[in-house]
């Protein structure tokens, strides 16, 4: 088997893991074989009528004079309509509430328990949704996404603008499915702001409003106060109280790298405390750590940013034109460049998503 | 958790950048044809719905198949697609198809668990088609039935992101660069996500003595 193992973890073009390419692994052929009878086989069934097909029907049968008239008589009423609105403000449409419904217990949304018998209702702004202990409940808005709320949660819906949502999570846990447009969606925490890229996420707070986020599809942003943090699938990433999101790492990282990037990120150490911790992760770094080591050039102070660099350069050699010198000054169109290159998303979507939400 | 500490057994995912690129072009190119699918679908056009299934539905039986049962899973493919069906106006951004039908058959899955009474452990066992045919590179049909009842259940024994990323490459025969376009995932994602689960998954099937099947566990999804 581990012939195989090596074959399938080539990557460079020839990798038949990836796209079938390169000298076939034995062990993935033969578990292809084994599989196979698995495989989806149901034909194309009849889907019902859609509705909106119906909108544009009557106009073939209408002759070309009727037709014409239909049409002067809408631009009269067209017009007139707006010689009415002139002037006066157009007032966007704002997202609905989320629906919501009971999975266990009597979840409430701001007085009213939601037992099983009245076991849905609606999440409006301003409104909170809270679990006990015995609770839980999911949430659900057809244009963003849907959310499992776990026992022990405090949930807030929030003002935000046209077209956008935002939950506060003052503690508890969700899992959040969203399939809105990137950006979109955000979940404030007492301490970091979490954006969906994209993606499904578990994010918890605890009382003491530390917090962690752990993404299963696609990306997440993490923010506060100038500190950014992007957190792919498979990857989590923690915040604390007056300090923010810490430097995210995949999940199945070292053991070694994840406690002493916790302790640099967190703890109360001495200058020699930290740059021990920080030897560690760069020892103990590998290719995939590639995440943890470009989030890590940003929080490493000057005198450190030197070795993070030569590590990462190692590991994920940065893109041309994005020079040593560059980086060490934290130039951020080098920065966001290097992101790009390591293969996780484009950070443009992110650069876009700060202008869409300055302010809000 | 990390399972290979040897740079020579790790990913090598940043090594295919440039093969990357050309998968985002034809995602790209595939995004835009789903596109103009969804909003002919969106007006009503049955055809395009169907051509929309015939293209993604690969995609939500393994979706499903890393969560429920087989036999339900095959049940469930239509309903998601009727659900889809009957919420495609919400769908703003028609080329995000993919990422929201994937989410629609995530939490199907889901509801099929929280609703389901019979909460007790479930088995596979290939089509009766499958093992009556022969087609298993192991010519006795019910020891590969077995074997592979077996290997199903270790990728359903993987955490989420790997076990339903291996289903769709090995149970579908869909290629990584096909996930990533079908499933709204980046390639970076699912590239990793095959590699890593690929890895566990070896390191578990050397782990099970050969031929205990055993009982197979119901999957937490």
């Amino acid at each position: 088997m581990s012939a195989g193992n090596k074959a399938s973890a080539g990557g460079t073009g020839n990798d038949y893991l990836w796209d079938g390419s390169g000298q076939p692994d034995p062990e993935i052929q033969r578990l292809e074989t084994l599989l196979r009878g698995y495989q989806h086989s149901g034909s194309t069934p009849e889907f019902p009528l859609v509705a909106q097909g119906r909108r544009w029907a009557f106009w073939p049968r209408m002759g070309l004079i009727p037709r014409l008239a239909a049409v002067a008589a809408a631009v009269v009423v067209v017009a007139a309509v707006g010689v009415i609105v002139r002037g006066r403000k157009v007032i966007p449409a704002v997202l609905t509430g989320w629906n919501v419904t009971q999975v266990a217990g009597t979840p409430r949304v701001g007085a009213k328990a939601m037992g099983a018998n009245e076991g849905s209702g609606q999440l409006a702004e301003g409104q909170t949704l809270e679990t006990d202990e015995g609770s839980q409940a999911h949430l659900t808005a057809l244009e963003t996404g849907e959310i499992e709320v776990d026992p022990g949660t405090r949930l807030r819906m929030e003002r935000a603008g046209t077209g956008f949502r935002r939950l506060v999570l003052d503690r508890g846990t969700i899992h959040a499915w969203i399939w809105a447009a990137p950006g979109k969606f955000v979940v404030d925490t007492p301490w970091a702001r979490a954006v969906d890229l994209g993606c499904a996420y578990t994010l918890h707070v605890d009382d003491s409003g530390a917090g962690l986020l752990r993404t299963s599809r696609g990306w997440v942003g993490f923010q506060s106060n100038g500190h950014e943090s992007f957190i792919p699938a498979g990857a989590a990433c923690a915040t604390r109280p007056r300090i923010g999101p810490g430097t995210p790492y995949f999940e199945n990282a070292p053991q070694a790298l994840r406690a002493a990037l916790a302790r640099f990120d967190f703890a109360d150490s001495t200058a020699e405390q930290r740059t021990d911790d920080l030897n560690i992760v760069l020892a103990e770094s590998h290719k995939t750590d590639a995440l943890t080591l470009w989030h890590l050039l940003a929080r490493a102070d000057e005198s450190q940013r030197a070795r993070v660099f030569d590590r990462l350069a190692a590991l994920a050699p940065p893109p041309a034109g994005v020079t040593r010198e560059g980086i060490l000054h934290l130039d951020r169109a080098m920065l966001d460049r290097w992101w790009n290159e390591l293969g996780f998303d484009d950070i443009a979507v992110w650069r876009h998503w700060e202008q869409e939400w300055a302010g809000k | 958790m990390r399972m290979a500490a040897e740079a020579g057994d790790r990913l090598d995912w940043f090594g295919a950048r440039s093969g990357s690129r050309a998968v985002k072009e034809g995602s790209a190119s595939d995004a835009r044809d789903d596109a103009l699918l969804v909003e002919s679908a969106k007006a009503g056009d049955r055809a395009a719905f169907g051509l929309l299934y015939e293209r993604y539905a690969r995609m939500v039986h393994g979706v499903l198949a890393a969560r429920v049962p087989m036999g339900d899973a095959d049940d469930l493919v239509q309903d998601v697609f009727v659900m889809a069906l009957r919420r495609l106006s919400s769908l703003r951004d028609a080329a995000r198809f993919g990422g929201w039908l994937a989410a629609i058959a995530r939490n199907r899955a889901n509801d099929y668990h929280r609703h389901s009474v019979n909460a007790v452990e479930w088995s596979e066992e290939l089509p009766v088609s499958e093992r009556e045919s022969g087609s298993m590179s192991n010519p006795t049909g019910a020891g590969a039935a077995g074997e592979a009842a077996k290997v199903l259940s270790a990728i359903r024994s993987l955490p989420d992101a790997y076990k339903e990323t291996l289903i769709l490459r090995l149970v579908e025969g869909m290629t990584g660069p096909e996930i990533a376009a079908r499933t709204g995932l980046t390639p970076g994602s699912v590239r990793v996500n095959l590699h890593r689960g690929m890895q566990q998954l070896r390191e578990r099937l050397e782990r099970t003595p050969a031929g205990s099947e055993g009982q197979q566990e119901r999957s937490s999804s």
